[in-house]
């Protein structure tokens, strides 16, 4: 029965010379020398404290490095910096059997694969395989579960309170459109479009029907980012780490305490590799010029209530809806005058006026925006053209999958 | 009758940048006197090197890195031997008094891993490779000395007037030039230099027309006509003072460092309009925070606050003290603080982002007059010579004997006990240096 230590140790390199460290001119020599030490601590097996001690400086620059300038600007070697830093921590920390260590060790490889850039053919998502597996994490009881389930089933919005879609705005339906089809009458003209009956196969509608209780049981112990407050557009509003436990704890069950909580925009098929074999790329993507790496694949997963204020994508978007139902408009980019766009750099994407209680006199001219709006239901998948003006607010607790290609 | 001024640090040591690393050193708590030169004793005789047995500590602790590192006994023979780029220091004769000069006129610079002594000019019996004529003292990261040097001085930088060091570049002013030196290269020339005209007041990094920064292109101009008394730049934002008294702030402003109101960025200077009508007499910046001081002594403070660097209630704080001992925490302990602190404190206020100025909340009767400020951290000077500290304190930079972040200003007072009269502060990224001298009637 090997330890915890000798586990890992299993998913380093064998030797220390076999541990590359390679990086361009553009990371100092100190921090050079760091990661040089911190690796020779590392495999001496028996300088955990001091490599811990060297590791965290080695993240702590390397994490100002990342909060300096915007995110696109960050060099990817400094990325690469802090998943070595966030390696060797984790990986000293499991030197020592202690219950917390393997949760605090499990954090620190999530925060290097949300901030940092893979390293060793992804070997953060190698180390999370072993530490997931140990014993430490913990199981809940079945009475816990119950309790929860009654919880849920409490949350789903009952009919009577649904918003009235009109006949003549409704998104128009299809069932499972040839790729011809869709590419002439969808994709090239620019039409949002519902698609039905092309992920039903989906291991997440089957085998592995995604649920509160499965999430916890496949991801429940991950650390994922949350967006706190009601929209991204109001001051209150900020983004934190949890686990998907206390997301699910905080967020989905105790909402009324806590507030909203909205696992939005994360790339969590990346993070969780269990949660990537539920799902299929829509084959109309092929359409697209990129090829299938170069699709986004995002999670969307909260309770009922959280808003995604109207806003426009550059790519071509297909919402795939799995649990839960949401309501959502649409405007055409030629509205876009109308939607009154925020003037600043940061929110230029995002319209000023609230979909579903707007400001008529500050905004007056968004009576005359028309626009399509539907509810999109378990099972149906909602095409947004690229640019198209969307709103979405979920009316369950919801899971969605959204792909943005080109 | 001279005032003996030494220099005092504490924070992040790992590379021996404030004091020589000993196991346990990389973090320094409480303030240290700084290793300097003229304490260093040892003397070079042609190509062998000998040392006094004061410091045979530092001598064992050195020869154990020289053999960690795969023993390099020619690393220390080639310190010893005469090259236009390093030169050992030695010097033990005259010490006191050598150090009363040396002490009252030198300057400290800091980069993340190295911190620079300036050796002016004008005062110098200090060293022997410095001779009469100044120079600059290297202290912390070398990388040909498995991680720490002692001392890197060149006769190239005679007369210099002052200096800014970056991870890479040393950047000198001298009266008629300012010249950039790729630190870890041997070289025998500057990688850049401009011509000054010997009248150009201004300290670095102002230059003329524009100010200078220490990674190329090393000059950057200023398309304003500003009478600039002062410039400080932060990580990815530039803070100018006028003679005037007016803040000029521009770059990036993400992170609320421009103090107009907003998360835009500025390309050109732009007035701080919230402390329109104060005059302000001094201006720092951290890498995403600034802050100036009035004449009549506040602090106004803006920019980012998750370490509490402002001075403002930061979350981020209550959530680690929460935490208790950090990194060992398990999960559920967090989680079950975490919720009872949301139901006690439902109303409490926490500012990350303060992107207009803010007044600095202090005891009543307070008035500082100088400030630095580190990368997430600040340290300012009152005018009866005590040091305030406030904003992140992992490293022990602080100087509170703690690694706990602190989110209002507080007294480090190691130098009030001591009776030690802060007269100046300088920031390194993570550490921070006071220069003292000893109170004289003490005070109670």
């Amino acid at each position: 029965m090997s330890s915890l230590w000798e586990k890992v140790r299993r998913t380093l390199p064998s030797s220390e010379v076999e541990f590359v460290l390679d990086f361009s001119e553009k990371v100092d020599q100190s921090v050079i020398f760091l990661l040089n030490k911190a690796k020779q601590l590392l495999y001496s097996d028996e300088k955990t404290a001091e490599c811990l001690q060297t590791s965290e400086a080695i993240l702590d620059y390397s994490w100002e490095k990342l909060n300096t300038g915007t995110w696109r600007d960050v060099d990817k070697e400094w990325r690469r910096v802090y998943s070595f830093g966030c390696l060797y921590k984790a990986a000293s920390l499991c030197q020592t059997e202690a219950p917390g260590n393997v949760y605090q060790a499990l954090k620190i490889c999530d925060m290097g694969l949300l901030m940092g850039a893979s390293i060793m053919d992804n070997i953060l998502g190698r180390v999370v395989k072993v530490l997931v597996n140990e014993k430490a994490v913990k199981k809940r009881s079945t009475e816990e579960e119950e309790k929860e389930s009654f919880n849920i089933k409490k949350q789903k919005t009952e009919c009577w309170l649904l918003p009235d879609i009109r006949p003549e705005v409704e998104v128009l339906k299809i069932h499972k459109p040839s790729m011809e089809h869709f590419r002439k009458k969808f994709l090239i003209p620019e039409q949002p479009i519902i698609i039905e009956g092309i992920i039903e196969h989906w291991p997440a509608f089957k085998e592995h029907q995604w649920s509160i209780k499965y999430l916890r049981e496949v991801a429940g112990c991950r650390t994922v980012p949350v967006e706190l407050g009601l929209r991204y557009t109001d001051e209150e509003w900020s983004q934190t780490l949890m686990t998907v436990n206390d997301f699910i704890d905080k967020h989905i069950i105790n909402q009324e305490k806590y507030g909203i909580g909205y696992l939005a925009q994360h790339q969590l098929f990346d993070q969780v590799p269990e949660l990537k074999q539920d799902i299929r790329i829509p084959d109309y993507c092929c359409l697209g010029k990129g090829d299938e790496e170069e699709i986004t694949i995002n999670a969307w997963i909260g309770p009922a209530g959280t808003i995604s204020p109207i806003h426009q994508d550059p790519q071509q978007n297909f919402l795939a809806q799995v649990v839960g139902r949401k309501y959502i408009r649409l405007y055409s980019p030629d509205e876009t005058e109308r939607l009154y766009p925020h003037k600043t750099q940061l929110l230029s994407n995002t319209s000023q006026v609230q979909v579903e209680n707007p400001d008529l006199d500050q905004f007056p001219d968004f009576a005359n925006a028309t626009f399509q709006e539907c509810i999109l239901y378990p099972g149906e998948v909602l095409f947004i053209p690229r640019s198209y003006w969307h709103y979405v607010r979920s009316l369950d607790i919801s899971f969605s999958v959204s792909f943005w290609w080109s | 009758m001279f005032t003996m001024l030494e220099w005092f640090g504490f924070g992040f040591n790992q590379f021996g940048q404030i004091t020589p690393i000993v196991s346990g050193k990389e973090k320094i708590l409480l303030p240290q006197k700084i290793q300097t030169c003229n304490e260093f004793t040892e003397e070079v005789t042609e190509n062998k090197m000998k040392l006094t047995k004061s410091h045979a500590e530092q001598a064992e602790a050195e020869e154990t890195r020289a053999r960690d590192c795969g023993g390099q006994p020619e690393a220390t023979e080639s310190r010893a031997t005469e090259s236009n780029w390093r030169a050992r220091v030695s010097e033990n004769r005259g010490l006191e008094r050598s150090n009363l000069y040396c002490e009252a006129d030198n300057t400290i610079r800091v980069s993340w891993s190295r911190r620079a002594t300036l050796h002016r000019a004008k005062h110098s019996t200090c060293s022997k490779s410095h001779g009469d004529k100044g120079g600059i003292c290297l202290y912390g990261f070398c990388s040909s000395s498995c991680g720490q040097s002692i001392c890197l001085c060149t006769p190239k930088l005679h007369d210099c007037l002052d200096a800014m060091i970056s991870e890479n570049y040393l950047v000198v002013k001298f009266k008629d030039k300012i010249e950039s030196w790729n630190i870890e290269e041997e070289e025998n020339n500057p990688i850049w230099s401009m011509d000054i005209t010997p009248s150009f007041m201004g300290d670095l990094p102002l230059a003329p027309g524009g100010y200078v920064v220490a990674k190329p292109p090393f000059y950057k101009s200023i398309n304003m006509p500003i009478s600039a008394k002062k410039l400080t730049l932060g990580e990815e934002h530039v803070v100018l003072l006028s003679t005037d008294g007016t803040v000029y702030t521009w770059g990036l402003g993400s992170h609320g460092q421009l103090g107009h109101g907003t998360l835009e960025s500025q390309l050109d200077p732009l007035a701080v309009e919230a402390l329109h009508g104060l005059k302000m007499a001094d201006v720092s910046a951290g890498s995403w925070h600034s802050v100036c001081i009035s004449d009549g002594g506040d602090i106004y403070i803006w920019g980012w606050n998750e370490s509490g660097q402002l001075g403002l209630p930061s979350r981020c704080l209550q959530i680690r003290d929460n935490q208790r001992d950090s990194g060992e925490a398990d999960m559920t302990d967090i989680e079950r603080t975490e919720g009872n602190m949301h139901e006690e404190d439902s109303l409490a206020i926490f500012i990350s982002i303060q992107a207009f100025p803010a007044l600095l909340d202090v005891p009543g009767g307070i008035e500082f007059i100088k400030m630095s400020c580190g990368s997430r951290h600040t340290a300012a000077v009152t005018c009866d010579g005590d040091l305030y500290t406030w904003g992140w304190g992992k490293y022990g930079q602080l100087g509170h004997d703690s690694i706990q972040s602190v989110d209002q200003p507080k007294r480090v007072e190691y130098f009030a006990k001591q009776q030690f009269y802060v007269q100046h502060v300088v920031c390194g990224a993570w550490n921070t240096f006071a220069q003292v001298s000893k109170r004289d009637p003490p005070k109670k």
